[in-house]
Formats: structure tokens, sequence, C-alpha cells
């Protein structure tokens, strides 16, 4: 246990200076990156503009290793907060609270968080605590119960707003029944059959040190908080499982697909029209990132102009790439009133088009580049962002070059470029749709855009 | 005794915070047509911001108009003098700024986020459409089908939305917070141009907002951009006062709505308190936290988690210049009568009415609100809208400096009376959104031959 007391300088695989901040130029800000002697790795960054402190665990374990027990590592990232042996579930939220601290889990298809932010006086308090519920979480039974019950009735009450799981319903459809295709909070059937001991079970398999990335970004000095992080740490021991081979490739369709939701009560339709995308370590991902920003990734892009501001038909439409670790894919969205849904996806689809046909102008492409350099600072500002990131370079293994070669990235990219991009990433045939309205109204119309397989709302699943 | 030493910690927080912006940090100046600007240069990203606050939202409306200030803002990003439609955004976008915009009750605010050396361009784009906005026949048409659909997606999505607005419509037959921010589809249809050149003259005068530059700025050059684009707009004559008083209301008022998808019951109970300059606002504050922040609040504890009456709860209290209210918000859990999950939020009301708070409960609300207060602190655009709204909302942005000891002067009496004063039966409108309505209450009596006696 002693043993990770010793901080090995060598182990200290990065140490990153920001060059200092330019007007016009974004920097890392500085950071340490330590792995201790059971393979925890630690990752701290000073920031000292208020006396607060983030601390968040980022685990390699998300939806993707849930098997057929969809929602496994959802309910085990929740069940983290049902207490410790030393404090149940109600003594950690009291303390947390009384100090005005932030107690979170999330968990996403590639990995799992708990996260805290707190007065760094606290810190003395509220580590430890933090240090149990992510190493020796006890999943205690009724704390359990109450949870799977509340959860059951959530996953009945999110099929209420197309919203909640539209995207659900495209990612089944594009990845099949496994991996990707995993709705990351389950199903009303598989998170009923979860025990407290298959929690454990995973709990055990995967937040192990070699697995975890301890973020800590705030108001305190390197050196201490790395001798207290192994003070607090250096003693979990354990190895994680090695990952299986999961099976996250694409559904290959033949020709365009159509998942058709009804929703008997719908004033509108919601819709999704995609196909696959990247991973999120492509080298292509910054210019992309530009590329979908002139199609749907802000207000002026082409689909909002088109759908929105032109036409009337809805509120707003974008595009988004969704880049995970082993996969991801593209997607246009938006909604429109039941009656308009055809003018809105003919509309959709030809300004889609527009990506080949008329392709990106000198113009365009430099007002992106701005708009998207102008807006990268702020996504970094606070100490929850800043670990954010941290974690995320961990879970996708990208660096620090992605912020600091960030601008040069997005400055060389030309029009001859990016007519290449769009050749090689964006789907041009073979087109998943999902749209989720009033079957009745619609279901005729749907056969104009593909082969339909069509499902119900309220019913507990998203596929076959 | 662990109370105070804890409390002494997060004392002890107070000057370091402090220190790091305090209220002479903000440079405050007032154009000579009575635009009054607020600056706070901030550094820490190469980035800055513009919060523009009108004092007009949907309580400036009438029926017939209403919704008319948010569909205004929309108004707003389709053409001035010198940008014509889209050229607002298209121009914006391409020196690397974004927007948005918000309208609530009482004010509609334009924000914009800019790298700091795109500034001249955000004033020039701001100030041309203040001075001389362009009210394009066709933007307006097009524009109804986006609202319109913002109305309906907000239905579709929310069922929050879906009760909000017949909570309101109930709990106010006189004042304007009567109607959805949004509008009645019926207005959205039908106002015309002449309405929203009306409104643009009454209420978009520069001496009826607050402008509040946060960030990578010097406050000399706010200044000069502020005199050089806004400086000769004229100043308007002041809006008239709204001076409908909402009639005391003299007993509980109940409203049900019906959508088929909803799986479980959804409950809006919503109390009549008054305006946020009031002195009992901090009290109300305290209490909203005491009974629905985290899961150690009064409601969450007792009703999802302890008996499981709701999967979820939470408490809303908005900011207003008039009297408002006070929102308990909750979603059944299954199998759970709306009835019972009311009579249990009664149940946690009257607790708190009856047997009081204790010291360390106290301790932790106030806490939790200077943690809030550090929070708005750590970006920019956190530092932007607190200020306006201080400004609007509290008698002057200094007050968010003083928001702290406002908040620890307050006794666990005051928090206590509140409750009592406040969360009265007589005071509140109950909202129950469901699946269908209940049975008519005919169909349950024996058959009406049975009153003749046979």
């Amino acid at each position: 246990m002693k043993s990770t007391l010793i901080i090995l300088l060598s182990l200290i695989v990065g140490a990153f200076a920001g060059a200092g901040q330019t007007a016009d130029s974004f920097r890392m800000p500085d950071f340490e990156q330590v792995q201790l002697d059971n393979g925890l790795t630690l990752y701290l960054m000073e920031q000292h503009e208020v006396p607060l402190v983030s601390v968040a665990a980022f685990v390699r374990a998300g939806a993707v290793l849930d098997g057929e027990q969809m929602g496994l590592a959802s309910m085990t990232g929740d069940g983290l907060l049902f207490g410790t042996d030393k404090l149940p579930k109600k003594a950690v939220e009291d303390t947390f609270e009384f100090v005005g601290a932030n107690l979170a889990t999330s968990v996403a298809s590639d990995y799992s968080v708990l996260s805290m932010s707190s007065a760094k006086k606290d810190l003395n308090v509220l580590l430890p605590i933090f240090a149990d519920l992510l190493t020796r979480p006890t999943f205690a039974a009724d704390e359990f119960d109450k949870h799977q019950t509340r959860t059951l009735a959530q996953l009945q009450q999110r099929r209420e707003s197309p919203r909640s799981v539209i995207n659900d319903y495209f990612d089944r459809a594009m990845f099949g029944a496994d991996g990707y295709g995993n709705p990351v909070s389950g199903t009303q059937k598989t998170v009923g059959a979860l025990t407290p001991d298959e929690l454990a079970g995973f709990h055990k398999d995967w937040y192990q040190p070699d697995n975890v990335a301890l973020v800590v970004v705030g108001d305190f000095a390197t050196r201490d908080m790395i001798a207290r992080l192994k003070k607090q740490f250096g003693g979990w021991q354990g190895q994680s499982k090695s990952r299986p081979d999961s099976d996250n490739a694409l559904r290959t369709l033949d020709g365009n697909q159509v998942v058709l939701v009804n929703k008997s009560d719908a004033r509108e339709s919601t819709f999704m029209i995609g196909g696959p995308g990247i991973t999120r370590s492509n080298p292509d991902y910054v210019p992309l990132i530009v590329i979908n920003t002139v199609l749907g990734g802000r207000f002026t892009s082409w689909l909002n102009d088109e759908l929105r501001v032109n036409s009337g038909l809805t509120y707003g439409a974008r595009s988004r790439f969704n880049a995970l670790e082993e996969a991801g894919t593209f997607a246009i969205s938006t909604f429109t009133k039941t009656e308009s849904t055809e003018a809105a996806m003919d509309l959709a689809l030809e300004t889609y088009q527009r990506l080949w046909s008329q392709g990106i102008d000198k113009a365009a492409l430099d007002s992106a580049k701005n708009y998207v350099k102008g807006q990268f600072p702020p996504d970094y500002e606070t100490n929850s962002q800043l670990a954010g990131l941290l974690g995320q370079m961990f879970i996708f293994g990208f660096g620090p070059a992605f912020i600091n070669d960030f601008e040069q990235q997005v400055d060389s990219l030309t029009t001859d470029k990016a007519r290449q991009l769009i050749e090689k990433h964006f789907p041009r045939d073979d087109l998943q749709f999902v749209v989720i309205g009033k079957a009745d109204a619609i279901a005729e119309l749907m056969k104009k855009y593909g082969t339909v397989s069509r499902y119900e709302i309220e019913a507990d699943q998203y596929g076959d | 005794m662990k109370v105070y030493g804890l409390f002494a910690v997060v004392l002890a927080l107070l000057s370091p915070v402090a220190s790091a912006t305090e209220a002479k940090d903000v440079k405050a100046f007032t154009l000579d047509n009575g635009m009054k600007f607020l600056v706070l240069e901030d550094h820490s990203i190469p980035n800055a911001n513009l919060y523009l606050f009108w004092k007009v939202g949907s309580r400036n409306e009438v029926p017939g108009i209403t919704g008319l200030s948010h569909f205004f803002e929309h108004m707003m990003f389709n053409g001035s003098e010198n940008y014509g439609p889209k050229m607002f955004d298209q121009t914006m976008e391409a020196a690397g700024g974004a927007n948005n915009a918000y309208t609530t009750e009482n004010t509609t605010v334009y924000t914009d986020w800019f790298p700091s050396d795109a500034m001249e361009t955000i004033f020039k784009l701001e100030a041309d459409r203040v001075r001389a906005l362009t009210l394009d026949d066709e933007m307006i048409e097009s524009e109804r089908g986006v609202v319109t659909s913002e109305r309906s997606t907000g239905l579709e999505n929310s069922n929050f939305r879906a009760i909000w607005e017949e909570v309101k419509g109930a709990a106010f037959r006189a004042h304007p917070y009567s109607w959805p921010v949004i509008g009645h589809q019926s207005d959205i249809d039908n106002w015309s141009k002449q309405d929203l050149v009306d409104y643009f003259k009454t209420y978009y005068a520069p001496n009826n907002a607050v402008a509040v530059v946060v960030g990578d700025v010097s406050t000399r050059d706010v200044k000069k951009l502020a005199e050089r684009h806004f400086g000769d707009i004229p100043a308007g004559k002041a809006p008239r006062p709204i001076h409908t008083v909402e009639p005391e209301q003299k007993g509980e008022k109940r409203v049900f709505v019906s959508k088929a998808s909803v799986t479980t019951p959804n409950l809006m109970i919503a109390y009549k308190i008054p305006a946020t300059s009031d002195p009992d606002y901090h009290a109300l504050s305290l209490l909203a936290s005491l009974l629905g922040d985290g899961n150690s609040s009064r409601l969450y504890r007792q009703l999802v988690d302890e008996q499981q009456l709701a999967t979820d709860i939470f408490v809303y209290m908005p900011e207003s210049f008039d009297p408002n209210l006070f929102y308990i918000y909750a979603v059944a859990a299954d199998g759970i009568s709306p009835e019972a999950l009311e009579k249990g939020i009664y149940r946690v009301l009257e607790t708190v009415k009856t047997e009081g708070i204790d010291d360390k409960e106290l301790q932790k609300v106030k806490n939790g609100k200077l943690m809030e207060f550090y929070r708005t602190l750590e970006t920019i655009n956190g530092k932007a809208d607190t200020l306006g709204s201080y400004e609007l909302y509290f008698g002057g942005y200094e007050k968010l400096f003083e928001a702290p000891e406002d908040f620890n002067r307050v006794t666990r009496d005051d928090i206590v009376n509140a409750a009592r004063e406040y969360l009265a039966k007589s005071r509140r409108t109950v909202g129950i959104l469901d699946k269908a309505e209940p049975e008519d209450e005919l169909a349950a009596l024996p058959a009406t031959s049975n009153e003749r006696g046979e």
C-alpha cells in the first residue's frame, strides 16, 4: 500500500507548457500528467481565478461494454452515489451539500465519470469521500431498489418527448443491437433485470486504477496536490479486465432506410437523416468541424438558413458529427409541424446535396473558420470544462495539440481540401432516416424516402 | 460546533473571491441619451461579450398582441438600415462572433459572444438595428412560421410548457403575466406590421436599455465605441408604466390539462409572491433552496427518495418586476396519483411552517448561495448575465456584490415566516397534467332514479 507513496519523476509522462497567451491564439493552459505505480493516471491543472477545485474521475468503461445488459454501465455510474461503508447515501449528500459542493456521475457510450466541484478548503473533508465512492462503493440494496424503480418510471417518461429518444433510435439503426447501438440508459426490460451484484461486478471489472484518469483543475499547488492524491489513491490496487472485441462496426445499409416511430398525439414530426461518420481520433476531425459549420453548425448554416430563415418551416435545423472512440455517425436533425413534414424533409435533403452539387466557396469557408476559432476559447473557460477536456484526452487519446494546433488546422483548410473531405466523410447514399410523428398522417409519405420499419414510441424498444 | 467550524471556513472564502471581482471593478457610465453601460474587464480568455437588456417583456403586452415581445426579439435579426435581411448574423459569424437572445415576462435580452478584436463590428451591428430596424413584410410572414414551430416544439417536448401556460392563465386574470411569453397562437397568426412598428418606437429607445460588456476589453475602448455607435441615437419617451395590479386571490384555483402521451401525472403548484425588489426576496430565495436544491433538500429527500411519490421535483422562482409566482413542479412516480403527490408536497411544506428549521439547514442553504455566487463569477457570460439582472431587478449591479451579505442576514424565523405567509392555500394555483381527466363525477354516482327514493 505504501509503495505508491513514492513519486517517480520519470513517470511524469508529460508536462506541457502553454506558450503565453496572445490576443489571437488560444493555448492549452499548463498541466501535468503523472502515472502512479498502481496505474492511475493523474492530470493536474492549476487555475487560480476562483477558490474552487473540480475533480473528475474518467473511467474507460461506458455503455459500449453493456452487452445484453443494456443500462448496466449507466446504473453502475448512478450506483456510485448509493454510499460507502462509512457513509450511507444520505450522509454523503448532506456532507457535500452542506458546503455547497456538487457531486455527480455521468455515463456515455465510451466512458463513465464521477465528478465533484467544491471550495478548495472543503477538499480535506470531501476528497476522501469521493475516493471511497469511486473505489469502494457499496451498491446498497435498499438504495438500489429505490433507484431502479425510479429509473424504470423515467425510462417510460422520456418516451413522452421525441427529442429525448430520437438519438437512441438512430444509433440503434446505425449500429444494430450491440455496442454503440445500445441505448446508454437501457430499456425497462434490461434495467428491470439488473441486480446490485451485477453493478458491483461491472465496477470490479472496469473501475480499476489502470483504467482510470483522475483529473484535478482549480486553485491548488500541483506538488501538494500530487502528494495528496498519492496518499488518497495510492493504495487502490487492482487490474481491469481486458476489453472484449466488441462489435462496433456500422451496419451496411442497402438503400435508404426509414425508421418511423408513431406518436399518436404528435403535433409535429421530429426527424434525423444521416449515415456513417468518423472516430474522435480521426485526423480530419477539426476540418470536418469547419465544414459542418457551413452545412449545419451555426445560425447562418445552409440548413438553418433554408429550413428556418427562408421558409419558416422550423425553429431550428442543424447537423453534427458524433465522433466516438471506435466509430461515429453524421446526422442532420430538425422538426416541423405534421403538415409540412414532406416539405421539410425534401428541403433538408436538397440542401444537404449542395455539399456536392455546389461545394463550399472561399467566402463561406473563411467565415466558418473565423466562427469556429472565435467560439473556441469559451468552451474551455471553467474548471469543469477544462477537467472535461483533460478527461477526453485520456479517453480518446488525443493530446494538447488539439488545442494548440487548432487554429493552424482550421486555417490550413482550403476549398480543394474541403471538397476532398466531403467526398471522403459525408454519407451521400444509403441514408438512415428516423422520423417520430403521427404515423396516421405520414406513414404513406415515408415510403418515398426508403424502406420503412415502424415502431410505437411507447414500446420498450429502439429497434428489432 | 461542527456547523460553526465549517461556517468559518466558508466565510474565509469571501476575501479571495472578493479580491477577484469587486463592485469597484465594474465601470458604469451612461450616454447622454440615457443608455447605461456596465463594463467588467476579464482577460482570462481572448473573448468578450455584449449583453443588451431591454426593459420590455410579455408584461408590456395586451390581449391581441400577446407574444409580441418575443416575436420582436426574432425580428431584430431580420434586417436594419445598413445590414439587410440575414446580414446581422452573416456579418457577426464571419467576424467570429455568435449570438442569441431570450425574452421573459419582464425583459428581452440580446447576447453576443465574440473574440475581443471583433468588438467594433458587434457594436456597429447592434447600434444599426436599434437606430433603424427595417420590418420587411416577407420576413414577418416567414418568422410567424418559425415562432409557431418554436411554440409547438415546446408543447410537444416539454410537459412543463404545456402545464405552465394553463397555470399562469388561471393564476392571473388581470395582470399580463397571465399569458405565456410566446403568446397565443391566434395572436402569433394575426398581429400586424404596425404593431411591430409601434412596439419598436415605444420600447427600443436607448434609455430603455442597459448594456453589459465583460471580457478581454478595455473600458476606454468600450466607452469610445458606445459613444461612436450608440451616442447619436435619440432618447425616447419613457414607456408608460404597467399599472395593472393583480387583484388579491381569495382562494385556491385549479386547472387540468390532458395529453395522451403523458405516462405519469405532472403537477405544478404556484404560489403568489411579491416582486424581486421586495424585502422578503432573500428569505423566499433561501426557502426555495431549502425545499428544492439538491438531493438533501426537503422536497427531494421526502418525496423522491424516502416516500417515492415523485421521480423528479424542483422549485422555480423567477426574478420579476411585479408580484409573480413561486413554483413547485413534480413528476409522479409510476402508479402514484396526482392527489397523493399533492398531499405529499403539502405535508413537507407544513413541516417547515410548524416545526421550523434548524441552524444547520439554514447554514447549508446560505453556503449553497455563496458557492452559486462564485460559480456565476467563473465565466464571462455568468458575470454579464448576473450584472445585468441585478441592475434591472435589484436596483443596481452593486447589489450583486452585497448578495452574500444579504443572504447571510436572513434568520430561521424569516424563512419560516415567509413559508407561512406565502405558501398558503388561498395564494396557490394547482395544475395537473395527465393522460386523461378523471371520469365525470356523475358517472360515479348511483343512478338518478335512486334520488327519487325508489
